[in-house]
C-alpha cells in the first residue's frame, strides 16, 4: 500500500502535450478516480505511474520515493488493462501465478496465494481453462486476479469495465468497489464515465484536454463544479444552462429573474442548474420563491425511480454563444435551448403536456461564459 | 434475385471445378511425371507412357548406393537447418525490435532488408566466389549459409514483423507491469504466441536454402557442402551414352519429399491462430 504523489507532471509526444502539468496526491488506502472525455490524457497519467511511458516533466513519488526512473517490475503495482490482456497460451492458473513465479515466489506460496485469489474472486471453476473459453466478465475477473494475487503497493485500473455489457458492468462496480474496501489497496481508477466515476471514486480528478480541472469528492465534484466543463460532465442527465445577465442585483434568465448576489452588474453570465432542481408546479399553489415559467413536454423518459422531461425554453434576447454544445443537437437552432427536468415519478405526463415549472433559486451556478470559471456557487451559498 | 442465383449456381461450381482442375493439373502433372520417371526401368524411360508398365525400385537403389548422394543430402539437410535456425532466431529479435521500439530509421531497416531479398543473387555470385576463395569459406558449410541469410533473413524478418504487428502490445505491458524484464516479456509471452509465425517463417525459409541451386553450384566443389540440388547436376549414366534420367528423377522426388511432408505437416500449425482470447472479440 502506499500514497502516490504527482508533482507538475507533463507527458509530450512528438511536440504535442498529452498530459500538462498534473499535480495530485493519491492517500495511502484511497479509491481515486481519474475520468475525463476520451483523449484527454487519463490513460498515459495512469501508465506513466505504471512506468509503461516515460514523465517528460515533473515528479512521481511513492510513499516518499521518486519512482521517475524505476523499471516498472520495481514499483510493484498491479496493473488491469482494458483489454484485459491475459496471456492466451496460460491457462487462469498459469496467467495468475505468472507475477508471481517471475517474483521467485516458491511453488507452495504462489499455490496459495493463487488459491486465495481465485476464491476472493471466484474463479476456483475456472483455474484450468484458458482464456478463450471464458466469457468477457470471467476474463475481467481473471485479469483482477492476476492483479490480487501481487499484493501490490496499488492498483492501476484502466477503463477496466467499458468491455462488459451493461448489466454486468453494474454488478462488477460494485465487486469492484467490495473488493478494494476489504483489500485497503490504494487504487487508481480510469474512466471516461461519469457514473463510475460518481460511483467508485473516494476522490475524483477530472481531467480534460492534459489537464486537471478539478479534484474532490463525488459530492464536491457534483455540487460545487469549479468550470462549466466539470458541471457539463458530471451528472448524468447533464446540467442545464441557459444564458443570463446580472442587473442590479438580479439575475435575468430566459425563464425569468431571480435574485442573485456577488455579480458584476450587466456582466453576461451562464447559469447552470440541476434537473432535478426544476419542481412541477400544481394549480395556482405557486409556494416557495424563484421563476415559474411555462413549458411544453417534448420527450419523456420514465425510469420507475425517476422521471425526467424534455423541454424547450426560448432564449428571446439572450446571448447564447459559449454555451457549451449540447450533444445531437444541430447548431443554428440558438433560438431555443433544450433543457431536461427530474420530476416526481408518479406525476402522469404525456408527451406534449403544457406544464409549470418552477427554477429553485437556491441552486443556481453562474458561471463565465468566456473562461467557464465558477462565479457563485448555488450550493455552496445556501 | 432468388432465381438468377439458383440459375447461376451450377455454372459456378462448373467453372470454379473446371478452373481448380487446370491449375492443380498444371501443378502436379510435372511432379507425376517426376516420380513416373523415377518408378521406370533405365530401358523404359523414354517409352513415351505417362505411366511406368513396370513398376521398379532402381533408381533409387541406385541413387542411395552413391555415397556422393547420400553427402550431400546430409550437406543439404544440415546447411538447410542451420540457415534456418539462424535466420529465425535473428529475424524474431530484429522483427521484435522493429515492431516495439521506437528507433529512428526502422522503416529504413525493413525497407533495406526487402531491397537486400530482391536483389539478383546472380550479380554476386561472381565476387562472392573470389572472396570465399581468398579467405576460406569456399567449399564449406558456413560458405553456403552466410549468403542464403542474405536472402532468407529479410523473408523471416518481414514475416514475423507482420505477425509482431497483430498482437496486442498490452500483452507486453501486461508482463512488464508483472514484474518481467524486456527479455523475460519477449521469451514468456510474445515467443509462444508468435508460434505459428515462426513456423511460417521457418518453413519459407527452410525451403529456400534447400532448393538453391545457384550458390550451391557455385561455391561448392565437392562433397564437403555440395548439395543435393548441385549433386544431382554432377550426376552421371552407367556409360556415357546413357541420359542419368532415371537417378536424377529418383533424386528429385528424394529432396521434394521432405518439403511436401514438413508443409502437410505444419499447415494446421502455421494457419491456427493462437491468439484467440488475449483481448475481447
Amino acid at each position: 500500500m502506499a500514497a502516490i504523489e504527482l508533482t507538475n507532471v507533463s507527458k509530450r509526444f512528438a511536440g504535442s502535450s498529452a498530459v500538462r502539468q498534473v499535480s495530485l496526491s493519491i492517500r495511502d488506502g484511497e479509491f481515486f478516480v481519474l475520468v475525463g472525455p476520451s483523449g484527454c490524457g487519463k490513460t498515459t497519467l495512469l501508465n506513466m505511474i505504471a512506468g509503461l511511458e516515460d514523465v517528460s516533466e515533473g515528479e512521481i513519488r511513492v510513499d516518499g520515493e521518486r519512482v521517475n526512473d524505476i523499471d516498472p517490475r520495481e514499483r510493484n503495482m498491479a496493473m488491469v488493462f482494458q483489454s484485459y490482456a491475459l496471456y492466451p497460451h496460460m491457462t487462469v492458473r498459469e496467467n495468475m501465478a505468472f507475477p508471481l513465479k517471475l517474483a521467485g515466489l516458491r511453488r507452495d506460496e504462489i499455490d496459495r496465494r493463487v488459491t486465495a485469489a481465485a476464491g476472493i474472486l471466484e474463479l476456483e471453476a475456472l483455474l484450468e481453462r484458458r482464456p478463450r473459453a471464458l466469457s468477457g466478465g470471467q476474463r475481467q475477473r481473471v485479469a483482477m486476479g492476476r492483479a490480487v494475487v501481487r499484493e501490490p503497493r496499488a492498483f492501476l485500473l484502466d477503463e477496466p469495465l467499458s468491455n462488459l455489457d451493461a448489466r454486468l458492468r453494474v454488478q462488477m462496480r460494485t465487486a469492484i468497489a467490495r473488493l478494494q474496501r476489504r483489500l485497503g489497496t490504494t487504487t487508481v481508477y480510469v474512466t471516461h464515465d461519469q457514473t463510475e466515476a460518481m460511483t467508485l471514486g473516494d476522490r475524483i480528478a477530472l481531467l480534460h484536454e492534459g489537464e486537471v480541472l478539478q479534484i474532490g469528492t463525488p459530492r464536491e465534484l457534483y455540487e460545487q463544479p469549479a468550470s462549466l466543463i466539470v458541471a457539463g460532465f458530471i451528472g448524468s442527465p447533464a446540467m442545464n444552462f441557459l444564458p443570463g445577465r446580472c442587473t442590479a442585483g438580479r439575475l435575468e434568465l430566459p425563464v425569468g429573474p431571480l435574485a442573485a448576489a456577488g455579480v458584476a452588474d450587466g456582466s453576461p453570465v451562464i447559469a447552470g442548474f440541476r434537473p432535478e432542481h426544476l419542481h412541477l408546479v400544481r394549480g395556482e399553489d405557486g409556494q416557495g420563491d424563484g421563476p415559474v415559467f411555462a413549458a411544453r413536454v417534448e420527450v419523456i423518459e420514465w425510469l420507475g425511480a425517476d422521471l425526467f422531461v424534455y423541454f424547450d425554453v426560448a432564449l428571446r434576447d439572450f446571448e447564447a454563444a459559449n454555451l457549451p454544445a449540447e450533444p445531437g443537437v444541430v447548431p443554428g437552432t440558438d433560438a431555443r435551448r433544450s433543457l431536461v427536468a427530474r420530476i416526481d415519478p408518479g406525476a402522469s405526463l404525456k408527451e406534449g403536456d403544457a406544464i409549470r415549472l418552477r427554477l429553485d433559486p437556491a441552486h443556481v451556478q453562474l458561471f463565465d461564459p468566456h473562461r467557464g470559471a465558477c462565479l457563485a456557487p448555488g450550493g455552496a451559498e445556501h | 434475385m432468388t432465381g438468377r442465383v439458383a440459375e447461376g449456381r451450377p455454372l459456378e461450381r462448373l467453372l470454379w471445378g473446371a478452373g481448380g482442375t487446370v491449375v492443380v493439373s498444371y501443378a502436379l502433372i510435372p511432379v507425376f511425371w517426376i516420380v513416373s520417371l523415377s518408378l521406370k526401368r533405365s530401358a523404359d524411360i523414354g517409352d513415351g507412357h505417362f505411366f511406368p508398365r513396370r513398376v521398379s525400385l532402381e533408381h533409387y537403389a541406385a541413387v542411395f548406393g552413391d555415397h556422393r548422394f547420400s553427402a550431400a543430402l546430409l550437406n543439404s539437410v544440415g546447411i538447410a537447418a542451420l540457415s534456418t535456425l539462424a535466420a529465425v532466431l535473428l529475424g524474431m529479435f530484429a522483427a521484435y525490435a522493429i515492431v516495439r521500439l521506437q528507433f529512428p530509421g526502422r522503416r529504413l531497416v525493413l525497407a533495406a532488408a526487402l531491397s537486400i531479398a530482391m536483389f539478383p543473387p546472380i550479380s554476386i555470385i561472381g565476387p562472392l566466389f573470389n572472396l570465399w576463395r581468398t579467405i576460406g569459406l569456399y567449399d564449406t558449410w558456413a560458405g553456403l549459409i552466410l549468403p542464403y541469410m542474405t536472402f532468407t533473413l529479410p523473408l523471416a524478418i518481414w514475416t514475423l514483423a507482420a505477425f509482431f504487428r497483430e498482437l496486442p502490445w498490452d500483452l507486453d505491458r501486461a508482463a512488464r507491469i508483472d514484474g518481467a524484464t524486456p527479455l523475460q516479456a519477449f521469451v514468456h509471452v510474445i515467443v509462444p504466441l508468435a508460434a505459428p509465425a515462426v513456423f511460417t517463417a521457418g518453413i519459407l525459409v527452410f525451403i529456400f536454402a534447400w532448393n538453391d541451386f545457384l550458390f550451391a553450384s557455385a561455391l561448392t566443389s565437392t562433397g564437403n557442402a555440395r548439395t543435393v540440388p548441385a549433386a544431382i547436376a554432377f550426376f552421371t549414366g552407367s556409360s556415357r551414352f546413357e541420359q542419368p534420367t532415371g537417378s536424377i528423377a529418383a533424386a528429385s522426388v528424394v529432396v521434394t519429399l521432405p518439403i511436401i511432408l514438413v508443409v502437410l505437416l505444419f499447415q494446421r500449425r502455421i494457419v491456427a491462430g493462437l491468439t484467440a482470447g488475449a483481448v475481447k472479440e
